[in-house]
Order: structure tokens, then C-alpha cells, then sequence
């Protein structure tokens, strides 16, 4: 082992060096134990930092980031149709994703809710509902557990939406009643047609796609809440 | 109906994705998951590249802006990497108005000697985090902006007004003096 090997050794597990360099480490590499052993601890340093983690700073740290974006809401819930109507120039601001998907979603049918097997995926509209990557897997077991974390969020929202329900007008409260009973019907397809084809990773995602559109929909609702105050 | 049945879990990056857009749609346990996932990891990043000084200050400015610009995270990248760009530029503007950090936290030849030889010596045994913390400043930061943050020696040399080369020297240095202090 000579500085000269090992000052190209994190060069080399970078995969920086030129061809040429790198064949030349390679056969170092396998003649001298103690670069192999310097170049797995110089691995071990990068992967420690890679994976490293920290410790939380003080819970106040929380509080104050929580105040800061969330104004007097309580820690840890969902914001309050009262909460929003307090904030509504920040919340506007803040999710204009949910403004797209508010507008594109009024222009699609409450038939083009309806799914079933032979149906194609409505993925283009759901991309254009949300522009963020939407999540596509290979396994059914990780689609459902992306559709458990959306089915929490949707029971919170439902919740605190028809909570307070008495913040929409009778116009909004009929057309998200209506769309929710074919969305839950859709839902209810999907979570069927999985049910019975359960390696299907098609059905899988169908099904997560069906639970994020139901929370697009209660959201949008929200933000209506907000418009027509 | 058979019930449905889930047996794999879901990756970090696949659960940032979730709550980074349950998040934008105004979910705050999804943003206060987000924080808990990673402040730890960027209080780090603070800290070693400011200094214990104004970390929780800093950290309540970064995810404040998380919050702020989650809309534009477009999962073209890892979210880790969205946030770890932009907790860097927060924390080397916060660097840059507060002037040079030099007297603030150490760095020079005689901390590089330290690092290296702190778990050997009776008595001052660190462990690769404290060591971290006692590399020369210019090799702490490459380490922590190659290493941590992700960043490319190019983007490293301009961020740091060095040479590339010296980029890739610092941080061969730093990692020489860190695998002193790795378990086994």
C-alpha cells in the first residue's frame, strides 16, 4: 500500500477514474490486501453517510414550524373547514395543485367515475388531477399498502368535512353526495375485482388510483367550502 | 370476498412520495411525517455546516420553505434530494449573511490529526458522528455536501470557490480520517 493507490481510492469507488486508471486499480486492488481493506472502510464512511439519520432537535423546533404553517390549528389535525376559511389566502397559495385538480375534476363526468376490469385506467386525467408523480408499482402488496395510507387520510377528512358540514351550501353538499356515491361504488369495484385476482399489480393500482382520487375529491370539496363562504 | 392481504412494506422514498402529496393537499400529519422523517438528517447538515449556533433557527426556516414550496417537488428526483437542495442553499445563505464561520467552529491541520486519531486515543474515543465535527472545515463541508447532500465536486468547487480537484482531494481526506472510527 504506497499514498499513491490510495489517494485514487475514492476516486476510484466514486467512479471517477478513466478507464485506464480504474484497470490499473483493479489489478492493484488484487494483488494488495491492504487497499481492499482501506477501500471497504472508505465504502463504509460513504454508506455511513448515505444512511445517516441525526437526532431531532427539541420538540419546539416542531411547534414553531407547526404554528408557522398551520397558524392556531391543533397539533397533529386535520385543518378545520374554520381553519381553512382562516387561512384561505395561504392555503391558496400553498396548494395549487389542489386549484388544477379543483378545476379538473368539475370538468370530468360523474360517469367517467365508473370502473370496472375492462375498463382502461383513467391515468391521463389522474395525472392532470395531480401533478405529482403518481405511484406506480410491480406489487400488490405495496399498492394496498399505498391505498390504507390514502383510506386513513380519507376517513380523517370525511370526518372533519361532514363535521362540518353546514359550511357548504346545499349545492356543493348534493354534487359531492352524488360523486361520492359513484366513487365508493368504483372503490368498492376495484377493492372486488383485487379481491379476486389478487397478484394482479393492473388491479392493484387501480385500486390505490380509485382511494387517491376519493381524497382528491373530499379536498376539493374543502376548498369549495372555502369559496362559497 | 377474500380479504386483502399486504405483505411487503413500503420503501422510505415510496412513503415520502404519499405524504409529500397528502401534504400539498393540505394534510399536516403527512408535512409533521415528513419533518420527523428527516429533520434529524438535516440538523446534521446544519450543523456541520454552520455550526451548533442558530441549527434549530435554521431548521424552522428550512421546513417552513418545505412547506412553502412542496407544490413544485415534481418526483423527477428522490424527495430526499429536493430537500436536501434546498435545506443547502437555506443553510449556506444563512452562512453567507452571518460572515465567516472559521472562529465559530474549528479548522485546521491539527483537527484533521484529531480526527483520525481520536478513537485510538485513551481517553478521547469518538465515534464517526463527533469525528465528523472534527475535520477541517473545508473537508467537513465536501464530505457533508458529496457525501450527505449529494452535490457533484463541480457544483461543490462553485458553491465553495475551490477547484475541483480540490473538492476530490478534501474529500478523500475526510474519508481517510473517517474510517478510523467505523465499528469493527
Amino acid at each position: 500500500m504506497s499514498d499513491s493507490w490510495t489517494d485514487r481510492l475514492s476516486a476510484y469507488l466514486d467512479d471517477e477514474l478513466s478507464l485506464a486508471d480504474r484497470r490499473a486499480v483493479d489489478e492493484h486492488l488484487a494483488q494488495c490486501e491492504e487497499c481492499r481493506a482501506v477501500l471497504s472502510q472508505l465504502a463504509g464512511v460513504r454508506d455511513w453517510a448515505e444512511e445517516y439519520e441525526g437526532e431531532p432537535p427539541r420538540e419546539a423546533v416542531w411547534n414553531a414550524i407547526s404554528s408557522a404553517v398551520r397558524g392556531d390549528a391543533r397539533h397533529g389535525d386535520i385543518v378545520s373547514l374554520q381553519e381553512v376559511r382562516r387561512r384561505r389566502s395561504r392555503m391558496w397559495r400553498v396548494i395549487p395543485a389542489a386549484l388544477a385538480a379543483t378545476l379538473v375534476l368539475a370538468a370530468v363526468g360523474a360517469g367517467s367515475w365508473t370502473v370496472g376490469r375492462a375498463t382502461a385506467p383513467t391515468r391521463e386525467i389522474l395525472v392532470t388531477a395531480n401533478p405529482m408523480r403518481l405511484i406506480t408499482t410491480t406489487s400488490p402488496g405495496r399498492s394496498l399498502l399505498v391505498a390504507e395510507r390514502y383510506g386513513a387520510a380519507i376517513a380523517q377528512m370525511e370526518q372533519a368535512l361532514f363535521a362540518n358540514g353546514d359550511q357548504l351550501d346545499t349545492a356543493t353538499v348534493r354534487i359531492l353526495r352524488q360523486k361520492l356515491i359513484v366513487i365508493d361504488r368504483a372503490i368498492a369495484e376495484a377493492r372486488q375485482a383485487l379481491a379476486d385476482d389478487p397478484g394482479s399489480a393492473y388491479l392493484a393500482d387501480h385500486f390505490t388510483n380509485m382511494m387517491r382520487r376519493k381524497l382528491a375529491l373530499l379536498r376539493n370539496a374543502a376548498s369549495a367550502g372555502v369559496t362559497s363562504s | 370476498m377474500r380479504e386483502l392481504e399486504t405483505d411487503v412494506e413500503l420503501t422510505p422514498a415510496e412513503r415520502d412520495v404519499i405524504d409529500v402529496e397528502l401534504a400539498v393537499s393540505g394534510d399536516a400529519q403527512a408535512f409533521e411525517r415528513l419533518y420527523r422523517r428527516h429533520v434529524g438528517r438535516i440538523g446534521g447538515l446544519a450543523r456541520w455546516l454552520m455550526g451548533q449556533e442558530d441549527v434549530e433557527d435554521v431548521l424552522q426556516e428550512i421546513f417552513i420553505r418545505v412547506w412553502e414550496k412542496l407544490h413544485t417537488f415534481k418526483g423527477q428526483s428522490a424527495f430526499k434530494t429536493w430537500l436536501h437542495r434546498l435545506a443547502t442553499n437555506v443553510i449556506l445563505r444563512r452562512r453567507s449573511e452571518r460572515g465567516t464561520h472559521e472562529e465559530r467552529y474549528g479548522g485546521s491541520e491539527y483537527d484533521m490529526a484529531r480526527a483520525q486519531t481520536g478513537r485510538a486515543t485513551p481517553g478521547l474515543k469518538v465515534d464517526l458522528e463527533a469525528a465528523v465535527g472534527q475535520l477541517p472545515e473545508k473537508a467537513r463541508e465536501v464530505f457533508v455536501l458529496h457525501d450527505m447532500a449529494g452535490y457533484k465536486h463541480e457544483e461543490i468547487a462553485t458553491m465553495l470557490a475551490i477547484s475541483p480537484g480540490t473538492s476530490r482531494s478534501q474529500l478523500h481526506h475526510a474519508r481517510m480520517a473517517l474510517r478510523q472510527h467505523l465499528d469493527g
